[in-house]
Protein backbone atom coordinates (compact mmCIF):
# COMPACT_ATOMS: atom_id res chain seq x y z
CA UNK A 1 0.00 0.00 0.00
CA UNK A 2 0.99 3.78 -1.00
CA UNK A 3 1.09 6.68 1.54
CA UNK A 4 -0.33 8.68 -1.13
CA UNK A 5 -3.01 11.82 0.25
CA UNK A 6 -6.60 10.56 -0.21
CA UNK A 7 -9.81 12.46 0.64
CA UNK A 8 -13.01 10.30 1.27
CA UNK A 9 -15.72 12.23 2.15
CA UNK A 10 -19.84 11.95 2.40
CA UNK A 11 -20.98 15.41 3.36
CA UNK A 12 -24.26 17.76 3.54
CA UNK A 13 -22.18 20.77 2.83
CA UNK A 14 -20.57 22.05 0.04
CA UNK A 15 -17.25 20.54 -0.33
CA UNK A 16 -14.20 22.76 -0.72
CA UNK A 17 -12.65 22.43 -4.02
CA UNK A 18 -9.76 24.53 -3.19
CA UNK A 19 -9.11 22.65 -0.03
CA UNK A 20 -9.48 19.12 -1.81
CA UNK A 21 -7.14 20.13 -4.62
CA UNK A 22 -4.74 21.56 -1.59
CA UNK A 23 -5.27 18.04 0.28
CA UNK A 24 -4.13 16.10 -2.88
CA UNK A 25 -0.78 18.66 -3.88
CA UNK A 26 2.66 17.43 -2.84
CA UNK A 27 5.62 18.59 -4.24
CA UNK A 28 6.12 16.04 -7.02
CA UNK A 29 2.36 16.31 -8.21
CA UNK A 30 1.91 18.97 -11.04
CA UNK A 31 -1.47 17.80 -12.59
CA UNK A 32 -5.19 17.42 -10.51
CA UNK A 33 -7.88 16.34 -12.63
CA UNK A 34 -11.20 16.72 -11.06
CA UNK A 35 -15.26 15.39 -12.23
CA UNK A 36 -17.67 17.48 -10.55
CA UNK A 37 -21.32 16.32 -10.90
CA UNK A 38 -24.11 18.29 -10.24
CA UNK A 39 -27.99 18.28 -10.12
CA UNK A 40 -29.97 18.65 -13.81
CA UNK A 41 -32.93 20.25 -13.74
CA UNK A 42 -34.42 18.07 -16.36
CA UNK A 43 -34.46 13.89 -16.70
CA UNK A 44 -35.51 12.26 -20.15
CA UNK A 45 -35.41 8.94 -18.15
CA UNK A 46 -39.37 7.17 -18.22
CA UNK A 47 -41.61 6.86 -15.54
CA UNK A 48 -39.82 9.96 -13.42
CA UNK A 49 -40.27 13.75 -13.15
CA UNK A 50 -39.71 15.26 -16.42
CA UNK A 51 -38.56 18.16 -14.19
CA UNK A 52 -36.78 18.28 -11.29
CA UNK A 53 -36.87 20.33 -8.10
CA UNK A 54 -34.32 19.02 -6.10
CA UNK A 55 -32.68 15.36 -5.34
CA UNK A 56 -32.88 13.87 -2.11
CA UNK A 57 -29.48 11.30 -1.44
CA UNK A 58 -29.19 8.81 1.17
CA UNK A 59 -25.66 6.94 2.21
CA UNK A 60 -24.67 3.42 3.56
CA UNK A 61 -22.22 5.73 5.52
CA UNK A 62 -19.85 3.12 6.64
CA UNK A 63 -19.81 1.05 3.26
CA UNK A 64 -19.66 3.64 1.24
CA UNK A 65 -16.09 5.43 2.54
CA UNK A 66 -14.93 1.76 2.47
CA UNK A 67 -16.07 1.57 -1.75
CA UNK A 68 -14.43 4.76 -1.72
CA UNK A 69 -11.42 3.49 -0.26
CA UNK A 70 -11.46 -0.09 -2.85
CA UNK A 71 -11.94 2.66 -6.14
CA UNK A 72 -8.34 4.75 -4.88
CA UNK A 73 -6.70 0.87 -4.60
CA UNK A 74 -8.29 -0.11 -8.25
CA UNK A 75 -7.15 3.94 -10.00
CA UNK A 76 -3.60 2.92 -8.23
CA UNK A 77 -3.30 -0.63 -10.18
CA UNK A 78 -5.00 0.38 -13.38
CA UNK A 79 -2.46 4.03 -13.66
CA UNK A 80 0.53 3.42 -11.54
CA UNK A 81 1.38 6.96 -11.90
CA UNK A 82 -1.44 8.54 -9.70
CA UNK A 83 -1.26 9.68 -6.86
CA UNK A 84 -3.68 11.24 -4.10
CA UNK A 85 -7.48 10.56 -5.02
CA UNK A 86 -10.04 12.37 -3.69
CA UNK A 87 -13.64 10.84 -3.91
CA UNK A 88 -16.89 12.73 -2.40
CA UNK A 89 -20.31 12.21 -2.22
CA UNK A 90 -23.40 14.93 -0.93
CA UNK A 91 -25.82 13.61 1.25
CA UNK A 92 -29.46 15.59 2.18
CA UNK A 93 -31.59 17.57 -0.29
CA UNK A 94 -29.59 18.89 -3.15
CA UNK A 95 -31.06 21.64 -5.51
CA UNK A 96 -30.69 22.33 -9.04
CA UNK A 97 -27.61 22.87 -9.96
CA UNK A 98 -25.36 22.36 -6.26
CA UNK A 99 -22.63 19.57 -6.72
CA UNK A 100 -23.68 16.46 -6.29
CA UNK A 101 -20.11 14.45 -6.51
CA UNK A 102 -16.70 15.07 -7.07
CA UNK A 103 -13.54 13.16 -8.11
CA UNK A 104 -10.20 14.23 -8.49
CA UNK A 105 -6.63 12.71 -9.46
CA UNK A 106 -3.42 13.81 -8.69
CA UNK A 107 -0.54 13.24 -10.83
CA UNK A 108 3.49 14.33 -11.81
CA UNK A 109 1.75 15.29 -15.21
CA UNK A 110 -1.12 15.89 -17.27
CA UNK A 111 -0.75 12.81 -19.16
CA UNK A 112 0.07 10.17 -16.68
CA UNK A 113 -3.62 9.24 -16.11
CA UNK A 114 -5.21 11.64 -14.14
CA UNK A 115 -8.29 12.35 -16.65
CA UNK A 116 -9.38 8.04 -17.22
CA UNK A 117 -8.84 7.77 -13.51
CA UNK A 118 -11.20 10.39 -12.84
CA UNK A 119 -13.57 8.93 -15.14
CA UNK A 120 -13.17 5.38 -13.81
CA UNK A 121 -13.61 6.69 -10.03
CA UNK A 122 -16.84 8.68 -11.33
CA UNK A 123 -17.84 5.64 -13.45
CA UNK A 124 -17.09 2.94 -10.21
CA UNK A 125 -18.96 4.91 -7.96
CA UNK A 126 -21.90 4.79 -9.69
CA UNK A 127 -21.48 1.15 -9.53
CA UNK A 128 -20.45 0.16 -5.97
CA UNK A 129 -20.22 3.30 -3.89
CA UNK A 130 -24.28 2.51 -2.17
CA UNK A 131 -26.01 6.01 -1.88
CA UNK A 132 -29.66 6.59 -3.51
CA UNK A 133 -30.93 9.86 -5.28
CA UNK A 134 -34.42 10.69 -4.82
CA UNK A 135 -35.61 12.87 -7.81
CA UNK A 136 -38.60 15.01 -6.68
CA UNK A 137 -40.98 17.02 -8.34
CA UNK A 138 -44.10 19.11 -7.08
CA UNK A 139 -46.36 15.69 -7.39
CA UNK A 140 -44.01 13.30 -5.82
CA UNK A 141 -40.24 11.69 -5.05
CA UNK A 142 -39.30 8.66 -6.99
CA UNK A 143 -36.00 6.58 -5.72
CA UNK A 144 -33.76 6.04 -8.68
CA UNK A 145 -32.03 3.06 -9.35
CA UNK A 146 -28.96 1.64 -10.81
CA UNK A 147 -28.60 -0.63 -13.79
CA UNK A 148 -25.21 -2.21 -12.01
CA UNK A 149 -25.53 -5.35 -10.32
CA UNK A 150 -22.41 -5.71 -7.77
CA UNK A 151 -21.21 -9.23 -6.70
CA UNK A 152 -18.59 -11.01 -4.82
CA UNK A 153 -15.69 -10.33 -7.45
CA UNK A 154 -16.71 -6.54 -6.67
CA UNK A 155 -15.18 -6.92 -3.43
CA UNK A 156 -11.57 -6.71 -2.60
CA UNK B 1 -32.58 -13.89 24.18
CA UNK B 2 -31.34 -15.31 20.90
CA UNK B 3 -29.11 -14.65 18.35
CA UNK B 4 -30.94 -11.20 16.94
CA UNK B 5 -29.62 -9.93 13.64
CA UNK B 6 -30.56 -6.09 13.13
CA UNK B 7 -30.76 -6.10 9.31
CA UNK B 8 -30.15 -2.18 7.87
CA UNK B 9 -32.78 -1.09 5.24
CA UNK B 10 -32.09 1.57 2.64
CA UNK B 11 -34.00 3.59 -0.28
CA UNK B 12 -37.09 1.72 -1.79
CA UNK B 13 -36.64 -1.03 0.81
CA UNK B 14 -36.81 1.61 4.04
CA UNK B 15 -39.82 3.28 2.59
CA UNK B 16 -41.42 -0.17 1.63
CA UNK B 17 -40.79 -1.52 5.29
CA UNK B 18 -41.87 1.71 6.52
CA UNK B 19 -39.17 1.23 9.34
CA UNK B 20 -34.92 1.76 8.88
CA UNK B 21 -34.38 -1.74 10.30
CA UNK B 22 -35.97 -5.22 10.36
CA UNK B 23 -34.91 -7.98 12.50
CA UNK B 24 -34.98 -11.79 12.15
CA UNK B 25 -33.61 -14.40 15.00
CA UNK B 26 -30.55 -16.26 13.10
CA UNK B 27 -29.24 -19.38 15.64
CA UNK B 28 -26.94 -20.74 12.89
CA UNK B 29 -24.57 -20.05 9.58
CA UNK B 30 -27.37 -18.99 7.06
CA UNK B 31 -27.30 -18.58 3.25
CA UNK B 32 -28.34 -15.43 1.89
CA UNK B 33 -31.38 -16.60 -0.41
CA UNK B 34 -32.72 -18.61 3.19
CA UNK B 35 -31.95 -15.80 4.71
CA UNK B 36 -33.77 -13.74 2.61
CA UNK B 37 -37.53 -16.70 2.28
CA UNK B 38 -36.99 -16.12 5.96
CA UNK B 39 -37.17 -12.53 5.99
CA UNK B 40 -39.96 -12.23 3.56
CA UNK B 41 -42.14 -14.65 5.73
CA UNK B 42 -41.73 -12.45 8.58
CA UNK B 43 -42.60 -8.91 6.78
CA UNK B 44 -45.02 -9.44 3.56
CA UNK B 45 -44.50 -5.89 2.73
CA UNK B 46 -40.74 -6.53 2.00
CA UNK B 47 -41.61 -9.99 0.09
CA UNK B 48 -42.09 -8.35 -3.38
CA UNK B 49 -38.55 -6.26 -3.57
CA UNK B 50 -36.43 -8.72 -1.66
CA UNK B 51 -35.44 -10.95 -4.81
CA UNK B 52 -34.21 -8.09 -6.44
CA UNK B 53 -32.63 -6.23 -3.92
CA UNK B 54 -28.94 -6.36 -3.26
CA UNK B 55 -27.28 -7.75 0.14
CA UNK B 56 -24.30 -6.43 2.00
CA UNK B 57 -22.04 -8.68 4.63
CA UNK B 58 -20.14 -7.16 6.60
CA UNK B 59 -19.92 -4.07 4.47
CA UNK B 60 -19.00 -6.20 1.34
CA UNK B 61 -21.63 -7.37 -1.38
CA UNK B 62 -22.44 -10.54 -1.04
CA UNK B 63 -23.96 -13.12 -3.23
CA UNK B 64 -27.03 -15.64 -2.30
CA UNK B 65 -24.77 -18.34 -1.83
CA UNK B 66 -22.86 -16.34 0.90
CA UNK B 67 -23.11 -17.61 4.36
CA UNK B 68 -24.46 -15.23 7.40
CA UNK B 69 -23.09 -15.82 10.89
CA UNK B 70 -25.09 -14.32 13.70
CA UNK B 71 -23.56 -11.12 14.78
CA UNK B 72 -22.54 -9.98 10.94
CA UNK B 73 -23.22 -6.92 9.84
CA UNK B 74 -26.25 -7.29 6.90
CA UNK B 75 -27.72 -4.58 4.95
CA UNK B 76 -30.07 -4.55 2.63
CA UNK B 77 -30.95 -2.23 -0.82
CA UNK B 78 -31.58 -1.47 -4.34
CA UNK B 79 -28.65 -1.12 -7.30
CA UNK B 80 -26.75 2.09 -6.07
CA UNK B 81 -27.68 5.56 -7.62
CA UNK B 82 -25.17 8.09 -6.41
CA UNK B 83 -23.36 10.41 -8.45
Amino acid sequence: MNDFPTYFALTESDPDLNEIHAALTQPDVGSVVTFRGSVRGETQRDGLPPKTLHLEYEAYEEMAVERMQQIAEEIWERWPLVKGVAIVQRIGKLDVGEMTTLVSCASGHRDQGGFEAARYGIDRLKEIVPVWKKEVDEARGVWVEGDYRPNSTDNR
Amino acid sequence: MSNELSIRLFATLKDRAGQPRVSITLDEPTAVNVFLEQLAAKYPKLATTLPSSLVAVNRTYAERTTIINPGDEVALFPPVSGG
